[in-house]
């Protein structure tokens, strides 16, 4: 490779697009050229600014607040919308004479502006609906693992409770809990609290969403959800449904429905693990008198069929919250979450491969060297050195990515202490700034 | 930025969202804040060095630029006018923070430090400069986290158009950073 090429690829190489043979063409130029090596330190040096610049904004969700400041403005004019047409026109259906439960299904065909123009107005329709609210608080409930990330789904787990308290600007408060874990947003700090593990991690300032609940989130800042949907069902093609319902009570319901696809290969490791990283088809209900949402049901669409991983059927609007939703208990002996640090002999570490780092984990863990074991997981609990103290490897792997996840996942098995062997994929990730890997799931 | 495709409406340009929310279309506006709702957050993060005052002060900027979206002349040229928006809004917040402490020292140790986080100059003004195609890309890849397939996919162009795309962007971006870190020598 000469230096035309090798800067023709620079920037697929640094994104690691290149196949086998051509990245060792262009690290082999990259060793002998010291003018392409110092472009793509140049340009590596700038990626890794653009990254932590979108980092520092990774969690913000402003639409919602300032929609609401321009409705309060009254600067929104009214005007007709698809929605105002769904519940009073009706479609031309008649569908008022229906009396048990009946849908009719419009499809929007998203191929012209101006149809999108129309689905628009349906989803904003439900956002200027709750534009005014001063909380609210859903109860639903998801099959994933209670102690795991919070945007984790397991179609083969069993549901559990998930619920959200939140109170909108001026004084912003936020809880999520389910059975493991928990986070409180008190105005003044975030803190996580992983409850099997007695572990806490603490973000020393307000935030609007985080930790992985930015699904949830969406779907209590309305517009946000729907602007979301949109955009994406305009972006990448997907089918968005509008459909219009008579309750068994006579109320008429109009039902939006978006299917989700994540764009991950059939066979990626990461692929209907987490919200973002799943085909799903997510179904919204709104009630034509209030216009307000009132329900949400997602199903995970596998080629094996439709499962429901969450159910969201209980929405309370504008409730006064009790004071002490917004406190969080945690034990004496908590473990506090802390970033890693450079180290004496940091190199040494920032230079293992991620399946080295594992191994050096599982040894560390093996021989009780908490010290040690700290260089990869921190804190470690009391929790995790009584299950993993004293256990045995019984193989490891070779590393492998997803196109879902910024680090590797080291395959290994390992014998407990009380004979009791695991077989998973140890989750590492070195994209902090000692450069060591540091070990984030997969226990 | 630009319409990428027509048939599809898969993305609108920033003129044709300024234009549509100015006629009474104010979703359009949505999807403006939408766009620049991280760069500009993080462009005033790294300015006020505090997220809940970075998040207040790009609302602020957001709501200021709704009113007076009729006096914007080059409707595609809404993030730079948006970003010029914001240096106003943290002007005020400045000012008023000298106000709060009376003590101009402290005021001044404020304005001075709050690059910051960040003390070189913010990446996001150097963004604004970028061809609206190419600010695009840059965005999606880097504030709203998306892969270069995903880019791909998302503006329905082949991989290796959005590789030359972000190249062309960087040495764009190193250019401009370059031109505005000699400039600031200079006045040193």
């Amino acid at each position: 490779m000469n230096c035309a090429e090798c800067r023709e690829n620079l920037v697929a190489c640094l994104e690691g697009l290149l196949d086998a043979e051509q990245s060792r063409q262009c690290q082999a130029h990259l060793e002998s050229c010291e003018a392409c090596r110092a472009e793509y330190v140049a340009i590596n040096r700038l990626q890794e600014r653009l990254t932590a610049r979108g980092r520092v904004a990774a969690e913000v969700s402003l639409v919602e607040p300032v929609m609401r400041v321009l409705h309060h403005k009254q600067i929104e004019p009214e005007r007709t919308t698809l929605m105002s047409l769904l519940f009073k026109s009706r479609w031309g259906f008649g569908l008022g004479a229906v009396a048990t439960a009946a849908a009719v299904l419009l499809i929007i065909g998203l191929a012209t502006p101006k149809a999108q123009a129309k689905a628009a107005d349906v989803l904003a329709r439900g956002a200027k609906a709750v534009a005014k609210l001063t909380s609210i608080h859903l109860r639903g409930q998801l099959r994933t693992l209670p102690a795991d990330n919070f945007s984790y789904i397991d179609a083969n787990s069993a549901f559990y409770p998930i619920e959200l308290w939140k109170q909108f600007p001026p004084e912003a408060k936020w809880r999520i809990e389910k059975p493991g874990r928990v986070i409180v947003m008190d105005g003044q700090q975030t803190v996580m609290y992983i409850k099997s593990a007695k572990e806490a991690v603490k973000v020393p300032q307000p935030t609007s969403s985080a930790f992985d609940t930015d699904w949830l989130h969406r779907i209590a800042n309305l517009s946000d959800t729907i602007n979301n949907e949109l955009r994406l069902a305009q972006a990448q093609g997907w089918k968005l449904d509008l459909a219009e319902e008579t309750a068994a009570d006579g109320r008429l319901k109009s039902i939006v429905t978006v299917h989700a696809k994540c764009g991950l290969p059939e066979n990626d490791y990461g692929r209907n693990k987490f919200f973002h990283d799943a085909d799903t088809r997510r179904v919204y209900r709104f009630d034509s008198q209030t216009e307000r949402l009132e329900g949400v049901q997602i199903y995970l669409v596998r080629s094996a069929g439709e499962v429901q991983i969450f159910d969201l059927s209980q929405i309370d609007y504008d409730q006064s919250i009790d004071p002490s939703v917004w406190q969080l208990d945690l034990p004496a002996d908590v473990s506090w979450y802390k970033e890693p640090e450079k180290l004496p002999d940091n190199e040494k570490y920032a230079s293992m491969t991620a399946e080295q780092a594992a191994r050096a984990f599982f040894e560390a863990c093996a021989k009780e060297d908490w010290n040690e074991a700290g260089k990869f997981m921190s804190p470690v609990s009391k929790d995790t050195k009584d299950y993993l103290g004293g256990l045995q490897i019984v193989s490891l792997g070779q590393a492998f990515t997803s196109k879902s996840y910024g680090g590797r996942f080291v395959p290994y098995e390992i014998k407990f202490k009380n004979g009791k062997t695991q077989k998973h994929n140890l989750a590492v990730r070195n994209d902090n700034p000692t450069r060591r890997w540091q070990v984030d799931g997969g226990i | 930025m630009n319409s990428l495709d027509q048939d599809t409406g898969a993305e609108l340009s920033d003129g044709e969202y300024v234009v549509s929310s100015r006629n009474g279309c104010p979703d359009h506006f949505r999807l403006l804040v939408q766009r620049y709702q991280r760069p500009l957050f993080a462009y005033l993060s790294s300015r006020l060095g505090n997220q809940l005052e970075a998040e207040e002060a790009a609302q602020e900027s957001f709501v200021r630029a709704f009113l007076s979206l009729k006096k914007l002349r080059k409707p595609e040229s809404f993030y730079a006018w948006l970003l010029g928006i914001a240096a106003r809004v943290l002007k005020e917040q400045f000012r008023a923070a000298e106000r709060r402490q009376k003590d101009r020292a402290v005021a001044e140790t404020l304005l001075e430090e709050n690059p910051g986080s960040e003390p070189e100059y913010p990446l996001e003004e150097v963004i604004a400069v970028l061809p609206e195609s190419y600010r695009q890309v840059i965005l999606m890849r880097y504030y709203e986290g998306l892969s270069c397939q995903d880019v791909a996919t998302r503006l329905g162009m082949p991989l290796g158009t959005v590789t030359k795309t972000l190249s062309r962007a960087y040495a764009l971006l190193r250019q401009a950073l370059q031109a505005r870190e000699n400039a600031e020598t200079t006045v040193n």
